[in-house]
């Protein structure tokens, strides 16, 4: 039995389609990454699967049991940390996890120990007793994250767990996500804008994109796929046109191999096998074509080249609030430097 | 940690004898559910008074003016035997129609709590109902320290003194869950907190179409007629009753008045309830 299953969910909001025909299955025990932008569909699927949404049509179901005939059933078996860390600020830490512990039928001593033990999991014992409005962003977070571990749930789906969260947080709960599936053999759906995120945990990833599923596969998989170096050139604004035909007669007279060119925000990704040596073919060619260029730099493909590859832009781009998108400049609208 | 364990031997997580995925979650039922979301609510009100003090002021700032302003007139010429204990039943009313209702659940559905509570197994109505028994405990906490200021003043119930202010109190609370009841649906319906905030403003005509100032006998017109169609009217004059004279049937009639108005209000609740479980 798959601990997580959609099939074809499609979900409007009025005229908007958020989720156009997801299917996906998540094996029991695994950390599956669900990777994408903001306003991809990432948040509109966690709703569907964990009973909060109905979805226009289509189905999901988690450990056989339907999200929408066998809603109740389904919130026994998973736990949930939703984006927006919904806690009300009036309550101590103690009496938010005791009252979820109750409304999940744990009671007397049980759910004290419960409530010690995932208070002490997440590292907030000291805090527990003060009033949630005097928490930090990090330590709402990581009550969330307890309170969805209370009932110790088969599944868990966590939405966007480290979003604003500074790195040391991020690496606390990677930790703690990772003890949790070794220690509980816990299912883990995690969406998530890093690709640093989907490529450290995700046994599996998925890469939504406007509401469709457009890559899957595990990371390395997805990186196979991209099946070449990745030539990053950085180039200012007004040398783009030039730097771009520049790399175009290098390729047509076959002094690099015709590997995939695209336009980045920052300037162009060319993708070609044997990127240590081809980067030399590259730098010359610039050179001599009277091309001013920055940083030119080889690596092996990421996730991030994925993306690029299956949706044409870079999650940076997408990513408003994460720190991808800062360093770099916008793109000004209507320079043309989309992709060969 | 070490306590953290499954049962020996069998698969993590697992009904040894079925082998069904298990959690520690059970059924804990819609009393349970009940309870515990009451709590919350309680513990949320005794944690803000100063909203209490809030809702206290204004009717005490009426009951002293219209005091002062009427009661010379009223007792000599109207012939109100006193028209401070006249005056204490609209002061309650008040009062109880001045609790946040709707306000903390539709801080709940705008800051991501609501939905927190509704991806657990508990019974989502009583998410609801907890809320209307918080709000029936702010009822009763207003409308205590009113009369046992009423008290202070030298106001007395006729007959039975338990009896009267037990009475008093019991048509104030159905009248006030049924109150907070507007606006918990509005919050439901709208998740809006200033649209929440804002039903405030029905209780204006609801409370001062009625006998609020004068008794019924004395007005005329068209004033006459509203006052006579609004449900208010008879559960103020079922509240006098009680320092005024016991009279069965106009205590009948009041409470009558007051279970139709919270009936209505409930049912809007449960309609604006479905709308928002539905809309996710």
């Amino acid at each position: 039995m798959s601990a997580i299953q959609a099939s074809d969910l499609i979900h409007r909001f009025g005229e908007v389609e958020a989720v156009r025909g997801v299917s996906l299955e998540v094996a029991e025990t695994e950390i599956y990454g669900f990777l994408g932008p903001n306003g991809a569909g990432k948040s509109t699927i966690v709703r569907i699967l964990t009973t909060l949404l109905q979805p226009t049509s289509g189905s999901g179901s988690v450990l056989g049991h339907d999200v929408t005939r066998e809603a109740t059933t389904v919130r026994r078996l998973i736990g949930v940390a939703l984006q927006e860390a919904g806690l009300d600020p009036k309550q101590t830490g103690r009496e938010l996890l005791t009252l979820q512990g109750k409304l999940y039928g744990l009671k007397g001593r049980a759910l004290s120990t419960q409530v010690g033990e995932v208070t002490e999991l997440v590292g907030l014992t000291d805090a527990i007793d003060r009033r949630i409005q005097t928490f930090s962003g990090g330590m709402k977070r990581r009550l969330d994250l307890a309170s969805a571990l209370l009932h110790r749930p088969r599944v868990l789906f966590l939405d966007e767990p480290t979003t604003g969260l500074d790195p040391l947080s991020r690496a606390l709960i990677w930790d703690r996500l990772r003890e949790l599936r070794q220690r509980f053999g816990a299912t883990i759906f995690l969406t998530t804008q890093y690709l640093e995120e989907a490529d450290e945990l995700a046994d599996r990833v998925a890469i939504i994109d406007h509401g469709r599923i457009v890559r899957q596969g595990t990371p390395a998989e997805l990186k196979a796929e991209v099946g070449a170096d990745v030539i990053d050139v950085t180039v200012e604004e007004r040398e783009a046109g030039a730097a771009r035909s520049a790399i175009q007669q290098l390729q047509s007279s076959g002094e690099l191999p015709a590997g995939e060119l695209r336009g980045t925000q920052a300037g162009y990704t060319l993708f070609v096998p044997d990127g240590p040596q081809n980067i030399a073919v590259l730098i010359r060619g610039l050179d001599r074509a009277g091309v001013r260029f920055g940083a030119v730099s080889v690596s092996r493909p990421t996730l991030d080249d994925v993306f690029l590859a299956a949706t044409g832009g870079r999650m940076a781009a997408a990513d408003q609030d994460g720190e991808g998108g800062q360093e770099r400049t916008p793109e000004p609208a209507g320079t043309a430097r989309g992709s060969s | 940690m070490s306590a953290v364990g499954h049962s020996a031997g069998g698969p993590v997580g697992r009904d040894p004898a079925t082998g069904e995925p298990q959690t520690l979650a059970a059924p804990a039922g819609l009393v349970s559910d009940v309870v515990a979301i009451t709590g919350r609510a309680i513990r949320g009100i005794l944690r803000e008074p100063e909203l209490f003090i809030f809702a206290l002021i204004i009717p005490l700032f009426f009951f002293v003016v219209q005091i002062g302003a009427l009661a010379d007139v009223a007792e000599g010429q109207l012939g109100i035997g006193d028209y401070a204990a006249f005056q204490l039943p609209i002061s309650i009313l008040f009062a109880a129609a001045s609790t946040s209702g709707g306000n903390a659940l539709v801080l709940d559905i705008s800051n991501g709590y609501w939905d927190k509570l509704s991806l657990t197994p508990a019974h989502r109505s009583a998410l609801v109902i907890g809320n209307l028994f918080g709000e029936l405990f702010a009822v009763l906490g207003y409308s205590l320290v009113l009369l046992i200021f009423g008290w202070a003043i030298g106001i007395r119930f006729a007959g039975n003194e338990l009896v009267g202010a037990a009475g008093l109190l019991a048509l104030t609370l159905m009248f006030g869950v049924g109150f907070a009841a507007v606006s918990i649906s509005v919050a439901l319906a709208t998740g809006s907190v200033r649209a929440t905030q804002s039903t405030f403003i029905i209780f204006f005509p609801l409370l001062f179409l009625t006998p609020s100032a004068l008794p019924r006998e004395l007005m005329t017109g068209w004033f006459e007629t509203a006052v006579s169609v609004n449900p208010m009217t008879y559960v103020v004059e079922a509240a006098r009753s009680f320092l005024f004279g016991y009279d069965a049937g106009v205590v009948a009639k009041g409470a009558l008045a007051a279970a139709l108005f919270s009936a209505v209000t409930f049912g809007l609740t449960a309609l604006a309830f479905r709308r928002r479980v539905r809309m996710g």
